[in-house]
Parts: C-alpha cells; sequence; structure tokens
C-alpha cells in the first residue's frame, strides 16, 4: 500500500499521534491545574464565594483604680437595611419614626454604593423601644429591613466624666486612609479624651460572619453553619487611674457651677478625678446624635463640650505665691527669718498694690499662711522676673503636662521676652511683674497645672507625668500590663519645700485662709486663690492636699465666677480628699445627709 | 464457512462501554448543576428521557440492513441542506444564533442531523472507484460538498458547528489520500486566517514562509499563483468577517486573544470554568460540593461547561475518567476504520471520528483554557437532545458496520 493511498497506514499514525498530542496536552493542562496550582485555584474559588460581613467587637471597659466598672457596654439595637429586599417608598415613614431628617436613609445608601446591595447596611443605632415596637407591628411590609443586636457604650455606673472619657464617632474619610485595613466605613473610633488616645488598645479585633453568595452576589446562606466565622476578640478592658467615689462626689459638688477639678497622687501622677463642669451627657453619642442635640450643645454658652480641666487658662491668682516663696528661698534671696512689712498693699512708683488685710510684718511662712500680698509682691521684684519664671517652669506652668488626653492647653508663664513680644521691647515697666507676684494679671494656668504644682510640692519635687492610664488587662490571658510613665524631678531641696509646705499647712490648721477645710483625723495643707476676673465675678481657686505627712492626694479646683476660693473651692476639695482618703466615714456621712434630707 | 458469532464480535463492547460510562457522567453533572437552579431545574429529567428515546434510537440504527447508509446518503444530503435553509428562513434564535427549530416541547437543530448527512454523503462520493482525490477538479467538488453546508451554518451564524464540519471534511479528504500538496492547499489559508489574529506582522511571516513552500513544491505557475491568491486573500478576510461577527462572536475571540483583558466579560466562563476545575483537586469537592457550579458561577455550565462540572466537584480522578474514555473511543474508531468492509465504512467510520474528535478538542481544550472559547458541546455529556440523539445514531451507524462487517477466520 502506498503511503499517499486511501486509509493508508501513515495516514492512520498520523490521526494517532493527534490523539497522542491532544491527550498529553490535556493531562498536563489536568495535571498543572488540579494538582500543582490546586492551591491558587482553590482561593480565587473561594474568594468568589464567599463574603464577610465583619462582626464589630465590644470596645474595652474603663475600670477605675480600684477595679470599679465605670463605662461599661450595654446591647443596644441597630436597624439594618438590605437595599436589594427593600422598597424605597418606605423611607419617609422609617425616617419619621426614627426621628431624624428627611433623605436620612438615601444617604446612608448613597455612601457605600460600591457595597453588595444584598449585604445589610447599618442605618442606626440605639432604637427606641418605641421604634422597636412599632417595627415589629409592621414587620410583614418592611421587607429587607430587620435591626441586630449591637454592643454601645454605657454610662450607667454613677459617673459621668465626659471630658476625660471623651465619645466615640464615625470615623472620618482621614481616618480611613490613615488606618487602612483596620477600620472600615461606619465603623466608631474615639473622637476625644481617653476614647481617643486608647483607641489602638480598646477597639479590639474584628470578627467576620461567613456568607455564600453567588456569582450574582446574593447571599444564598452561611457559610458552613457559621462554623468557620470568625470571633471578634474584645478590645483590651483600661484600668484607670480615677478613684469612683472621688470623681462622682467632685461631680456632683460641681453641679450648676462652671469650672474644673483635678485630683493628682503626688509620687505617681495618677489622675485621681478629673472634672470639668458643665459635664455633657456622653450617652448621647453612643447612639446617634441629631443635628439638634448637636447646636444645642455648641450653641450652650456655658460650653459644656469645653474641657475646662486641662483646657481653660486662668489667672491661678493667690495659689501661685508658693511659686515666689521658692524661687525666693532656694536662690538665697530670703529664709524663714526675713521678713516683710504689710501696711495693706504695697507702693510701687505711682502705683498701690493693695493687699486683703494689713498683715504686719509676716516672714515667708505667715505670708502663704496669710496670704499676704505685700510680701509677694516685693518677692518676686527680690526674685526678678526671669527667675521667677524660669521657677514657674520648673513647676510645669507655660507648658503642657503631657497628660494621656489630647486636648490639653499650656497656659502662659510669661518671661521678660514675652514680655518684649507682647508690649515691645519698652512697652512695660517692672509694674507690670508685680501682680504676677500673687498670680494675677498676665498669667495663666489649667487645673491641670495647678494640680500637678501641688501635688510637686507635697511630694517635694517628684512625681511623675500625670495621667489617666494605671495599665490595661490583655483580652487574650487577662494579664494586667501596668503601663509606666516619666519620673519628674524638679530639683528643689527638701529644706525649701518643707518651708512652703509648713506655709500651706497653717492655711488649712493655723490662722490661715481655709480653716474650714480641716478634717477629722487627716491632715490637709492648701492655698486659697481668686483670679480676678475683669468681665465678671472672680473665679475662685483651691489646692490642697493630704494626708500632711504623707501626702496621697492633690487637688486643684477652679471654680469659674464663683467668689472667693476659700468659699466657693475649698470645701470642694475638702469632700474629695475625704472621699478618697476616708471612703468609709464619707460614705456614712453621705447616708446620713441623704436620711436627713429625706424626712 | 459459517463462523459462530459471540456477542462480543456482533456488538462492540470497546465503544459501548465508555460510551455509557460518559453519559452517565453527563447525567450526574447535568444533575449537579441544574437541580438547584431556578430556571433550569428540569434539565436533569429532560435530558434523561433524551438519553431513553437516544437509547432506543440507536438500537433501531444498530438493526437497520446496512446498505441504507449508502443508498440514502444523497437523499439525507439534500434534506440537510434544505433544513439548513429552512431554520435560515423560519428558524427560532439561541444565543445569537438562528440554529434551532422549536416544537414546542423540544428544539432541533438542523446542523445536528446535517453533521450525519454530510458524512454519509461525502463518504459516499469519495468511496466511489474512479475519484482521484488528487484531481484539482475532484478536490474541488469534495470541497463544495462540504462548503455547502458549512456556508449555511456561518449564516446562522454558529462559528463552533462550521468549524466541526471543517475537521470532518479535512480528516475525510486526508484519509482519502489527499497529497500532501492537496493537504498543503486545503489547509494553508486557515493557517493564514488563524495567524492573522495575531496581527498583521506575524500573518504577513506566515504568507512568506507558504510562498517558499509553494516554490518548493515546484508546481505549474497557474496552480502556484492561485493557491497565493487564495492565502492572500483569507489573510485579508479576517478582518472583514470581524467586522461581519456579531458583537458577542467579536468579544469571544478578542476573549482568547487576552483572556484577562475583561474577565467579568466574554472571558468570564472560561476563567471562572478553569477555577473550577482547577480547585477541584485530586478527588475533587464532591457531588454537589463544588461552589463555583453550586453558586452557579458559570453561566450554561450545564451545556458547554459540563467538563468543569466533573473537574470541580469529581477532581483529577473525575476529569481523568473522562479523557479516558474519549480516548478509548477514538483508538477504537481508528481501529474500526482500518477493519471496516469498504471504504465507504472506512470513511464514515473516520467522518464520525472528526466530529466527536473536533467536539472534543475544542471544548476540552476551553474548559482547560488551551483553545479558543468556541461555544460546542462535549459529546454525551452536554446538555443537548438533539446533539446527543445525533451522536448516538452517528454510533449506531457505526456500531451497524461493525456487526455486519466480515469475519475471517
Amino acid at each position: 500500500m502506498n503511503d499517499l493511498s486511501f486509509g493508508s497506514a501513515l495516514r492512520s499514525k498520523i490521526f494517532y499521534l493527534l490523539i497522542f498530542f491532544f491527550f498529553s496536552a490535556s493531562f498536563f493542562q489536568l495535571f498543572k491545574m488540579q494538582i500543582i496550582n490546586q492551591k491558587n485555584y482553590e482561593i480565587k474559588s473561594e474568594e468568589n464565594s464567599i463574603k464577610e460581613v465583619p462582626i464589630v467587637p465590644p470596645r474595652g471597659l474603663f475600670y477605675d483604680r480600684f477595679f470599679n466598672l465605670i463605662v461599661g457596654n450595654k446591647s443596644a439595637f441597630t436597624l439594618e437595611i438590605v437595599p436589594a429586599f427593600y422598597n424605597k417608598q418606605y423611607n419617609s415613614i422609617i425616617e419619621k419614626m426614627l426621628e431624624v431628617p428627611e433623605g436620612y436613609i438615601n444617604k446612608i445608601f448613597n455612601k457605600d454604593k460600591n457595597y453588595s446591595k444584598f449585604l445589610p447596611r447599618k442605618i442606626m443605632r440605639g432604637l427606641s423601644p418605641k421604634f422597636i415596637a412599632w417595627f415589629e407591628e409592621n414587620k410583614s411590609q418592611l421587607k429587607g429591613v430587620d435591626y441586630i443586636v449591637e454592643m454601645q457604650r454605657d454610662y450607667s455606673y454613677g459617673i459621668s466624666g465626659s471630658h476625660m472619657f471623651g465619645y466615640t464617632k464615625e470615623i472620618s474619610l482621614n481616618q480611613l486612609k490613615l488606618f487602612k485595613g483596620i477600620y472600615e466605613m461606619g465603623d466608631y473610633v474615639g473622637n476625644n479624651g481617653i476614647e481617643k488616645t486608647y483607641e489602638m488598645y480598646l477597639h479590639g479585633i474584628k470578627g467576620a460572619k461567613l456568607f455564600m453568595v453567588d456569582s450574582k452576589q446574593q447571599v444564598i446562606g452561611r457559610y458552613e453553619n457559621g462554623e468557620q466565622d470568625i470571633q471578634p476578640r474584645k478590645g483590651y478592658d483600661l484600668v484607670l487611674t480615677i478613684d469612683k467615689d472621688a470623681q462622682q462626689i467632685a461631680e456632683q459638688l460641681f453641679i450648676g457651677k462652671k469650672g474644673g477639678l483635678v485630683a493628682i497622687e503626688p509620687e505617681t501622677g495618677e489622675i485621681i478625678a478629673f472634672v470639668s463642669a458643665p459635664e455633657y451627657d456622653l450617652s448621647t453619642f453612643a447612639s446617634f446624635t441629631s443635628g439638634n442635640q448637636w447646636k444645642e450643645l455648641i450653641n450652650d454658652p456655658d460650653k459644656p463640650m469645653f474641657n475646662r480641666a486641662s483646657m481653660s487658662q486662668l489667672p491661678p491668682g493667690s495659689t501661685f505665691k508658693m511659686i515666689g516663696a521658692v524661687a525666693a528661698l532656694e536662690e538665697g534671696i530670703i529664709d524663714t527669718n526675713f521678713t516683710l512689712g504689710c501696711g495693706g498693699g504695697f507702693q510701687f512708683g505711682n502705683r498701690f498694690f493693695k493687699c486683703t488685710h494689713t498683715h504686719g510684718r509676716v516672714n515667708v511662712i505667715e505670708a502663704i499662711e496669710k496670704s499676704c500680698n505685700t510680701f509677694f509682691y516685693q518677692i518676686i521684684l527680690k526674685v526678678g522676673f526671669d527667675k521667677w519664671s524660669e521657677y514657674g517652669k520648673k513647676f510645669g506652668f507655660g507648658e503642657k503636662t503631657g497628660i494621656d488626653i489630647s486636648e490639653e492647653a499650656r497656659g502662659i508663664m510669661p518671661n521678660s521676652s514675652y514680655f518684649n513680644k507682647v508690649y515691645g521691647k519698652n512697652g512695660w515697666t517692672q509694674g507690670y511683674v508685680v501682680s504676677l507676684g500673687i498670680g494675677q494679671g498676665e498669667v495663666s494656668a489649667t487645673p491641670l497645672q495647678l494640680a500637678k504644682y501641688c501635688a510637686l510640692i507635697a511630694n517635694f519635687g517628684k512625681t511623675k507625668q500625670p495621667h489617666f492610664l494605671k495599665g490595661f488587662v490583655r483580652n487574650d490571658n487577662n494579664q494586667f500590663i501596668p503601663s509606666n510613665y516619666k519620673q519628674i524631678d524638679i530639683g528643689i531641696s527638701r529644706k525649701t519645700m518643707k518651708i512652703v509646705r509648713e506655709g500651706m499647712f497653717r492655711v488649712v490648721n493655723g490662722a490661715g485662709t481655709a480653716t474650714h477645710v480641716k478634717i477629722d483625723g487627716i491632715n490637709v495643707a492648701g492655698k486659697t486663690g481668686t483670679a480676678q476676673n475683669p468681665h465678671g465675678q472672680d473665679h475662685a481657686i483651691f489646692i490642697g492636699f493630704a494626708p500632711y505627712e504623707n501626702p496621697k492626694i492633690a487637688v486643684a479646683c477652679v471654680v469659674e465666677n464663683a467668689g472667693y476660693g476659700a468659699t466657693h473651692a475649698a470645701p470642694i476639695v475638702r469632700s474629695v480628699i475625704q472621699a478618697y482618703l476616708q471612703k468609709e466615714v464619707f460614705k456614712k456621712n453621705q447616708l446620713i445627709a441623704k436620711k436627713e434630707a429625706e424626712q | 464457512m459459517k463462523v459462530n458469532y459471540r456477542l462480543q464480535d456482533r456488538f462492540d463492547f470497546f465503544i459501548f462501554i465508555p460510551l455509557m460510562v460518559l453519559i452517565v457522567l453527563g447525567l450526574l453533572g447535568i444533575y449537579s448543576s441544574t437541580v438547584n437552579h431556578p430556571t433550569a431545574n428540569g434539565n436533569f429529567e429532560r435530558q434523561f428521557s433524551w438519553a431513553l428515546i437516544s437509547m432506543i434510537v440507536f438500537f433501531i440504527v444498530y438493526f437497520l440492513p446496512p446498505q441504507v447508509f449508502k443508498s440514502y446518503s444523497l437523499t439525507g444530503y439534500i434534506f440537510s441542506i434544505i433544513l439548513l435553509i429552512l431554520v435560515l428562513a423560519i428558524g427560532k434564535t439561541v444565543y445569537g444564533a438562528k440554529s434551532w427549530f422549536s416544537f414546542g416541547f423540544a428544539g432541533f437543530q438542523p446542523s445536528e442531523f446535517a453533521k450525519i448527512g454530510t458524512i454519509l454523503f461525502l463518504a459516499s462520493w469519495l468511496s466511489k472507484d474512479n475519484v482521484d482525490i488528487n484531481d484539482p477538479k475532484t478536490l474541488f467538488k469534495c470541497i463544495a460538498i462540504g462548503f455547502l453546508p458549512i456556508l449555511l451554518i456561518l449564516l446562522e451564524p454558529d462559528m463552533g458547528t462550521s468549524m466541526v464540519f471543517m475537521v470532518i471534511i479535512l480528516f475525510m479528504l486526508f484519509w482519502k489520500g489527499l497529497s500532501l500538496f492537496g493537504l498543503f492547499v486545503v489547509l494553508s489559508p486557515g493557517i493564514v486566517l488563524f495567524s492573522s489574529l495575531f496581527g498583521k506582522i506575524i500573518m504577513f511571516i506566515m504568507l512568506a514562509l507558504i510562498l517558499l513552500v509553494l516554490i518548493l513544491f515546484k508546481r505549474n505557475i497557474f496552480t502556484s499563483v492561485t493557491v497565493m491568491v487564495i492565502n492572500l486573500g483569507t489573510g485579508f478576510v479576517f478582518d472583514i468577517v470581524y467586522k461581519i461577527l456579531k458583537p458577542h462572536q467579536q468579544k469571544r475571540i478578542d476573549a482568547f486573544l487576552d483572556p484577562m483583558a475583561d474577565p467579568l466579560g466574554s472571558g468570564y466562563n472560561a476563567l471562572q470554568a478553569k477555577v473550577a476545575i482547577g480547585s477541584g483537586g485530586i478527588f475533587g469537592k464532591g457531588f454537589m460540593g463544588g461552589n463555583q457550579t453550586q453558586l452557579r458561577f458559570i453561566p450554561q455550565q450545564w451545556t458547554d461547561f459540563i467538563y468543569s462540572v466533573i473537574g470541580e466537584e469529581f477532581g483529577f480522578i473525575g476529569s481523568l475518567l473522562v479523557l479516558t474514555m474519549f480516548l478509548i473511543i477514538f483508538v477504537r474508531l481508528l481501529n474500526l476504520s482500518k477493519q471496516a468492509n469498504g471504504s465507504f465504512e472506512s470513511l464514515v467510520t473516520i467522518g464520525a471520528f472528526g466530529l466527536f474528535f473536533a467536539h472534543f478538542a475544542f471544548n476540552i481544550g476551553m474548559n482547560l483554557g488551551i483553545t479558543p472559547v468556541v461555544g460546542l458541546p462535549l459529546p454525551l455529556l452536554s446538555y443537548g437532545g438533539s446533539s446527543l440523539l445525533v451522536n448516538l445514531v452517528m454510533v449506531g451507524i457505526l456500531m451497524n458496520f461493525y456487526k455486519s462487517r466480515r469475519l475471517y477466520d
């Protein structure tokens, strides 16, 4: 048979070759796909068909220094709508029931258009029982609408702490870019206060519910019955330095007042109480905040959103006298034998600077005890403006304390170069300086700075950076991790401190200005102050620490537009000290007072 | 001398058993991919009924007198052509091709029937004693017999099926004894056409090569020039045809040239089929367990992508089983083509081989991503009643030949 003829062996062989070639190619391709590259294809296949819906973990809780819960979480209802099944004609009725402005739902839908239409959108957190009741009645018509249980902040533990805790807020687009991968649209993050500073500890690790979706992104069901769902991990609980009792009484005493109070443990810098009044209700921000609520808060003339405890900068008044005293003593300009005569004021040039009383001859201790202005007008001149300012800076005035919330002001601790800048090189005289000696005029401090100053005096010039965080509890092994802070030693001699402290002791226990602050069983030391206010009533200031021998708490309290510090600020400090140091006595007294009020 | 025929001498189990295995695998794949489908969930029952009908027809064909195929081949061919013209006039358009007669309960594609008609007629024509395939006039007539249905099918338009016809005709001419030059004349325009898909430069290189080969053949100047002109013409045919093609067909060509260019468009099916097969692994995800299949990532998977259902749910083992069954059938067909009673039977066998192989190679190649996306079903497995029926009639004819072959002992 010719090779070219009909049905020849050669032609047959060519067909066999063709089959062989094709089967080999198919075999190798199959082998490559199903055995070598199987993993890649499997990943692709799963990405194809599994959609993750994040589960937001509960935020870490806040405990006080004795592990009392002060900020918790509670379950609340969140409204969800699945756009694919939802009829937009119900927008207006739902918006009306939610008491939100028209177009609210559409706005949320438009925000994440690229998201699968078959996955739910969170419409509103913290649904009212009224809404739930209405929804349950009309459920059958409202296709695609449902509510889920979510955790939200619970502030029902007896203290407000609005300015230190801060609130959480829906993440901004900028933050989203900054923390790509950690957060997504609609997540809540700390907006201010501790919530903001420790966001990274608090937010926890997101989990995910896995759903099967088909090629049209339609949800078909749970992936492996939810067995493969990723459980969220709760955020780290924070143990704060706050004492719930001290904080609570301070807040109560500040009701109806404006001002700030900060209490610090002198040795450690731990903040025991931190109050800015008026407070605002944090639970307003735990769920939906309406435009009206916002406006009300922003436009309130008392500025409840303003953190007075670490942001308000007022002249410290007589509480500042110890700066001059320390400076003069440390520089060897005076000692306890040095006296100045007080005839009710001090004539400097053609100006007369008044004192509250005629104190006669006083040494530094008595001058503090009786708050003699005449003495300190002259001390600042003797020490020198810039030297005096240096000592003020040592105590932390004019700069931030570095507290672990971002809302903090630095205040003003003036010196000659500052005045040169403000008034021009020859635009001011020593007359401008005199009143600084008693903490009036162009000097300002925050309550937090005053508390730190008080703590430094109490603890002989040593403390740590003021802070709220004692430590955190890890979410994996419940281990408590204490945090460490910078040691501060301003290098003032013990001898000087002793003298100043004695003056402050006598303010309360001698013939001083605040003898009514005395507490049975505890030696309290302190200093009153009144900041002159050209715009209205003076601001009342008091700083104090206790026990005198071994200080455990240093408090600074400013009550705006109240009058004398001794009258309006000192009693609050007294209560806070007692609440902290004499818990049993304090609680008993409170109970008695409550019963009396009932009768 | 009387020979005692055993059953296996009358009935070829080498073809019948793989055939049954493939039909069963196909039914499993159809069941898995459609039972939960909102619109296609009756497909398994329909295909199962068609399989039963097809088996009955298969045995009818098997028991027919062997002479009928040759004697009615011209009638069959003419009938096929009439049906192909009719479908263009009154047919139903499915997926952009006017290729169906609809009878309400079932559809019927004349192009399927035309496969048998063309194979039988071309075989009977080629098996005439006085046919010299290498005579240009004869070759032209042969090509004309094949080209008529191809033209009509291209008008539907159904690229895939017309390509199957080309393969069938090429295989049969080759088997008949087409010379190297004849083969070159038939094949070269196809090569030029294919190369033109990859750009003008490659096409011109190919044309230059063809010119070189043409010179080496040292044929007379008239023949050489004619062949070269045809080749040059086809080189530019692609651009013209591409413009005539429907957008969905253009996209299929684009998708083959760069499947990743539009992963959610026309390359999507092929890509998802690959993902389905690849993710199956060695043993597969189990019957009804493939997420690509169950979540309906591949549209119309029960038709052209049935292999990906098997690949995903039965893994490498299942995929290889399908390949092996086809391999057995193909090798057996080639063996039968050599043992056939006459050249008619032999040519029909090769025609059937061409039919099955073209479908098989284009379909598996598409599923595995080694050939372009051509919409062709996988014989015996893909959903489709008339296709299954025609395939079983074809096998029935071959078994009929087998039954009636002379055995020498």
